[in-house]
């Protein structure tokens, strides 16, 4: 394999992204454009100005070209993210997230900060959401175990911070606990 | 705003108090400081006034009579200073240790009443102050003592929240009555609440005083029965009333809360004009100039403002003394200019009411002209919307109308008024027209939601008429802007007109009106270009047509302009225009042919006149609930008129193009929508669709979308059906609604009635149809099944409701339904049969009339008799001719044909037709002997139907 070392174990951010650009988003065209099919399925007429759901990739791309208007989901604005910020400190469990909305944030701050109010409050508050979730992760982390790992509402792309660690650590908790079992059975 | 505002931070904060010199000429004002301050009313807000140091607690009241002007402060004494300067008279009273709280010189300027924390009011002469008369009763501190007009009442407002009125006239005072639960009880003299003023105002006829109430409203109560008169209250006012102050004249009334400082009429009881006022700070006394058109305040913060001319110029001024107590027949024969919305100048029944009680106090009115009915016919009152007044003005008509509804202006769907410099002049599903106010000039952005077909663009206008541009109208549809601008001085109105497609000016044009015409309202409509506009190779879609121009004007007419600015043709129009919409084929104007009713329905009507011959296809009232308003006016993407008004509800007009057979069908009730629940919102509509509203969600009491241009929302269209329980109530919905849009799409279509999209949606239709015929089944509900079976278009749909119910083993209804299928195959009574069939019968029905003949005058060959004996088979296929079956036609032809031959003249129609052929044939024949004759090569001439029937003729012709 090419990769380096590091990289290898886990998905990198960006191919994440590449993943999460299939979700449907909701934009505001500025053309006129006939039903068109796709290897993923067939999208639009869009039809100004009435609204259209398509993947976050063509939006993205409509965008750059202004083309469309991104408007943010529901989850995407400063309230929203405040008030889990605010659950997120103050209860130990993790708050729920989209399962992918580090990279679709990430995306539409990228592509369309103009449709997002607020977007530079909006972009600190996801920072602050995901320092507050990685220290808990971390926390979490102390309680793995040799067969289990339970932390639920993580998301995608804190999954894949801990996949290369954890991975690790198990196999070496499994190795132990089995030398621990075999040493026990050996020893009467 | 016209009127201006000065103010001076005069005091500290704290209390602090106002009063006017009984001229008008200075005004006093006292605060927490201690001061009072003197200040010159002819000067402006940065002189220095004089000052008057002596009090060594805060001032809490300051009051004025003609020679001397008093103040009271909280080191319970009660000064008097020579008019006009700070100069210290002598002492007037002096309370055992409390604060003084309010000072009433009475209106002979001798006597001064004084409240104070003690239960005791005192009446103290001011020449000679020994002379004291104590009205003992209260329970509680007075706040706020105010004198009768006539100088023998005297009302106090006590802190236990009652209001006594005492008569002071005989040797003994007496409490004439106490009114208990009027005002706020306030016991606490530190909280802010105390500040608020409470004093009653008498009005100067003296036959009933105001009072600001706890709920918020102005009570008005009248003398001698101490009634309860209707009360002012306004929607915007939310917050208590701080001060209360009346004109000279009792005409204006101004009352102050936390949002604004408002001005009402004394007689309608509305809000005539309104100044926002400081936020956080409570005004604690309100006073109108006995001398000037001059409102002033001051505040808990220690601000005291001057608004200068709160009256504008027209308006009844609020000094001189006029008809607002008038009491001689005036309120019957009360004559107003033509009721607008927004103004005030219509009569309604509680203003007749309180002038009939000024009647029954007021003996001298005739010291009041009836000037002041003409002067409330000046334009002072006339707003931006009364533009419809403005030409019966020419006439020197005078309206005289009693109606209490207010007739709603005429508006252009889309279009907001200015506020905060800028505003919408076009918003809707083609794109948006902005207009921003840069004081010297005013941009006008134009941007359309598709940017693919069209480019926006924005420009500065430096027309010497800014202001004009208020009521500019602007019109966006498929082809072009337009813009209409009203008449300034020299300025004529006119229209402009822009095409999107051409880019050099030779699209534009513009249309002149006469002098002090208008333009009330534009639309345009045509043919939807097919192709791209900003497509250089096909030429911006011109030959498709350049679709029409409607112009209403204020002249009451509709004048229909051709694309290119040609004049087609003006239309009278009955009653005040109100709004309009143009769709590709026909207009759609609402308009009120009446006058708005008493018990408060607007009398619209909608018409819709074609663009093609002017004909009036529907006459239709506006479904408009009472009370409410129209709000948009609009046309779907399918091409069906709709409405919408305030009371929340969408309707279509169904059948529109079966001349005089449209009805509304309400195809959205905004106050059902699930987001709605809950929520204090409205919706701002922009276009509509058979599955969407699109519209502008407006949160709380917002009228009107403002800036940043919010995004369009998309409501889901639902009819408002009541039966909601059941699961396939959405799918019921969803198939009337497209039954409905079919139906109208179908309307629209030529003798097919059908093509391949409507067969798709059908087929559609019949699926949720099947749906429902299922969830029938599975509830045993035969009767419905049948009936939905009955609705399904196609053979193959009954076949599949057959199999559905042998599913179900629900043997008896797949008889029943195979029994339809067999009946349809048979009667071939197909839906779209059915269609045409009461098509057909329509198109009798409606046949146009045709202007009567003289009798002998009339030339023309007699009319053909149908008698249906005699009457040929029509165009007969000839492939049959020498078959046997038809035979007796063929004998019956024969016979016909003989009979014409026999007849002269011969009878119009087919026969005639034939002498026609007969002559071509010969032309023809002569036309090929001149040829031959010329010599060239002979060809035989195609004439293949002269020919068929001179075979025909050779036939049948001799026998």
């Amino acid at each position: 394999m090419a990769l380096p070392q590091p990289l290898r174990t886990s998905v990198s951010p960006q191919e994440l992204e590449l993943i999460a650009s299939e979700q449907l988003v909701e934009i505001l065209p500025l053309i006129t454009m006939e039903k068109t099919a796709f290897i993923s399925g067939a999208y639009g007429p869009l039809r100004p100005p009435a609204k259209c759901r398509i993947p976050l990739w063509m939006a993205v791309n409509l965008k750059v070209k202004k083309k469309c208007h991104i408007i943010p989901p529901d989850w995407l604005n400063v309230e929203f993210l405040q008030e889990r910020l605010s659950r997120e400190t103050s209860y130990p469990e993790f708050s729920q997230m989209p399962f992918r909305f580090a990279e679709i944030a990430k995306a539409i701050l990228d592509a369309a900060p103009d449709d997002v109010q607020n977007a530079e409050k909006v972009r600190s508050l996801l920072k602050d959401l995901r320092e507050a979730r990685q220290a808990k992760s971390r926390e979490g982390l102390a309680k793995l175990d040799h067969s289990e790992l339970s932390l639920p509402n993580l998301c995608s792309m804190e999954i894949n911070e801990l996949r290369p660690f954890f991975i690790h650590a198990m196999g070496v908790l499994t190795q132990l606990s089995r030398e621990e079992q075999n040493g026990a059975a050996e020893e009467p | 705003m016209a009127s201006k505002t000065l103010t001076n931070s005069a005091h500290e904060p704290g209390y602090t108090c106002i009063t006017f010199s009984r001229d008008g000429k200075l005004s006093y004002t006292g605060g927490s400081d201690s001061l009072v301050r003197i200040w010159n009313m002819d000067k402006d807000q940065y002189q220095e006034p004089e000052v008057a140091y002596e009090a060594d607690e805060g001032i809490t009241t300051v009051a004025s009579s003609n020679d001397y002007w008093l103040s009271g402060s909280h080191d319970s004494e009660v000064r008097s200073y020579v008019h006009g300067k700070p100069d210290l008279h002598g002492l007037i009273s002096k309370a055992a240790g409390v604060s003084i709280r309010d000072l009433a010189v009475d209106p002979a300027g001798k006597r001064v009443a004084i409240a104070t924390d003690e239960t005791t009011v005192k009446v103290v002469d001011i020449k000679e102050i020994t002379n004291v008369i104590s009205l003992a009763g209260h329970r509680k501190c007075v706040r706020k003592v105010t004198w009768h007009p006539s100088g023998n009442l005297l009302t106090t407002s006590s802190a236990d929240g009652t209001v006594s009125v005492w008569d002071i006239s005989g040797p003994e005072p007496r409490v004439e009555k106490t009114i208990d639960g009027v005002i706020p009880a306030v016991s606490d003299p530190e909280s802010t609440d105390f500040m608020h003023d409470c004093s009653v105002v008498w009005h100067p006829s003296g036959g009933h005083f105001y009072v600001s109430s706890r709920t918020h409203d102005i009570v008005v109560i009248s003398r001698p029965n101490w009634d309860r008169l209707p009360s002012f209250s306004d929607s915007s006012i939310t917050s208590a009333i701080t001060a209360l102050a009346l004109s000279v004249n009792g005409l204006y009334l101004a009352s102050a809360c936390k949002e604004e400082i408002a001005i009402w009429s004394t007689q309608t009881k509305r809000i005539l004009w309104r100044h926002a006022g400081t936020p956080n700070a409570i005004i604690t006394q309100l006073a109108f100039s006995p001398s000037q058109n001059l409102l002033a305040w001051t505040d808990n913060e220690g601000i005291l403002t001057w608004w200068r001319e709160p009256v504008p110029a027209g308006s009844p001024d609020p000094i001189k003394q006029s008809g607002a107590a008038n009491p001689q027949g005036g309120s019957t024969k009360h004559k107003v200019p033509a009721t607008s919305w927004g103004t005030d100048d219509d009569v309604n029944i509680s203003s007749v009411d309180s002038k009939g009680i000024a009647a029954g106090e007021n003996g001298d009115g005739n010291e009041y002209g009836d000037d002041w009915i003409i002067d409330d016919l000046g334009d002072g009152m006339e707003d931006e919307a009364e533009g419809n007044g403005k030409t019966e003005g020419e006439n020197k008509f005078v309206k005289e109308m009693v109606s209490i509804t207010k007739a709603q202006p005429a508006f252009q769907p889309g279009s907001t008024p200015m506020q905060n410099k800028r505003c919408y002049l076009a918003y809707n599903t083609v794109g948006v027209i902005e207009v921003a106010d840069q004081d010297t000039h005013h941009i006008v952005t134009v941007d359309f939601h598709d940017r693919s077909a069209r480019k926006g663009y924005h420009f500065t206008d430096h027309f010497k008429y800014d202001v004009a541009y208020l009521g500019m109208l602007f019109f966006l549809c498929e082809r072009g802007a337009l813009f209409a601008c009203p008449p300034e001085q020299e300025h004529p109105a006119q229209v402009l007109y822009k095409p999107y497609g051409t880019w050099s000016s030779q699209g534009d044009w513009e249309y002149v009106l006469p002098p002090n015409h208008r333009v009330l309202g534009l639309a345009a409509g045509g043919e939807r270009p097919t192709k791209s506009l900003r497509d250089p190779s096909s030429s911006g879609g011109d030959i498709q047509g350049l679709g029409n121009v409607v112009v209403a004007t204020s002249a009451g007419d509709l004048t229909f302009l051709s694309g290119s600015g040609m004049e087609r043709i003006v239309l009278g129009l009955e009653g005040e225009f109100v709004s309009m919409a143009a769709a590709e084929e026909y207009v759609l104007v609402v308009h009120r042919p009446g006058a708005t009713t008493i018990d408060g329905s607007q009398g619209l009507t909608a018409t819709l006149i074609s663009f093609e011959e002017f004909e009036v296809l529907q006459e239709k009232p506006l479904p408009i609930p009472k009370g409410h308003v129209l709000k948009w006016i609009g046309i779907t993407d399918e091409g069906v008129p709709a409405i919408y008004d305030s009371s929340g509800h969408m309707h279509i007009m169904i059948n529109f193009r079966r001349p005089n057979r449209a009805s509304w069908a309400r195809i959205l009730d905004a106050n059902t929508l699930e987001r709605k629940q809950n929520r204090d919102e409205s919706y701002w509509p922009v276009g509509l669709s058979k599955d969407i509203l699109m519209c502008i969600i407006l949160k709380g009491r917002q009228e009107h979308p403002g800036f940043p241009r919010p995004l369009i929302q998309e409501l889901p269209v639902r009819m408002p059906f009541r039966n909601k329980n059941s699961a396939d109530a959405s799918i019921e919905e969803s198939v009337a609604r497209e039954r409905v849009f079919i139906d109208l799409a179908r309307d629209g279509l030529e003798d097919e009635l059908t093509n391949s999209e409507l067969d798709k949606r059908e087929i559609e239709l019949d699926k949720s149809l099947i749906r429902l015929i299922q969830s029938a089944c599975k509830t045993d509900k035969a009767p419905r099944a049948i009936e939905l079976t009955k609705r399904l278009h196609f053979a193959h749909s009954i076949s599949a409701a057959s199999q559905l119910a042998g599913f179900y083993r629900l043997l008896g209804l797949q008889e029943k339904i195979d029994a339809i299928k067999r009946w349809r195959e048979e009667q071939e009574v197909t839906p779209l049969e059915t269609v045409r069939e009461r098509r057909r019968e329509l198109e009798q029905e409606d046949r146009y009339m045709k202007a009567p003949k003289k009798p002998f005058q009339d030339f023309e060959p007699p009319r053909k008799i149908d008698r249906p004996a005699l009457a040929r088979p029509a165009a007969v296929v000839e492939h049959t001719e020498f078959t046997a079956s038809n035979a007796t036609a063929r004998a019956v032809r024969t016979r016909v044909e003989a009979e014409e031959h026999s007849w002269t003249p011969p009878p119009e129609g087919k026969r005639k037709r034939d002498a026609e052929d007969e002559a071509g044939v010969k032309d023809l024949e002569r036309e090929h002997h001149k040829r031959c004759a010329v010599g060239e090569a002979s060809t035989p001439i195609p004439s293949p139907k002269s020919e068929v029937f001179l075979e025909m003729r050779r036939l049948c012709g001799p026998n």
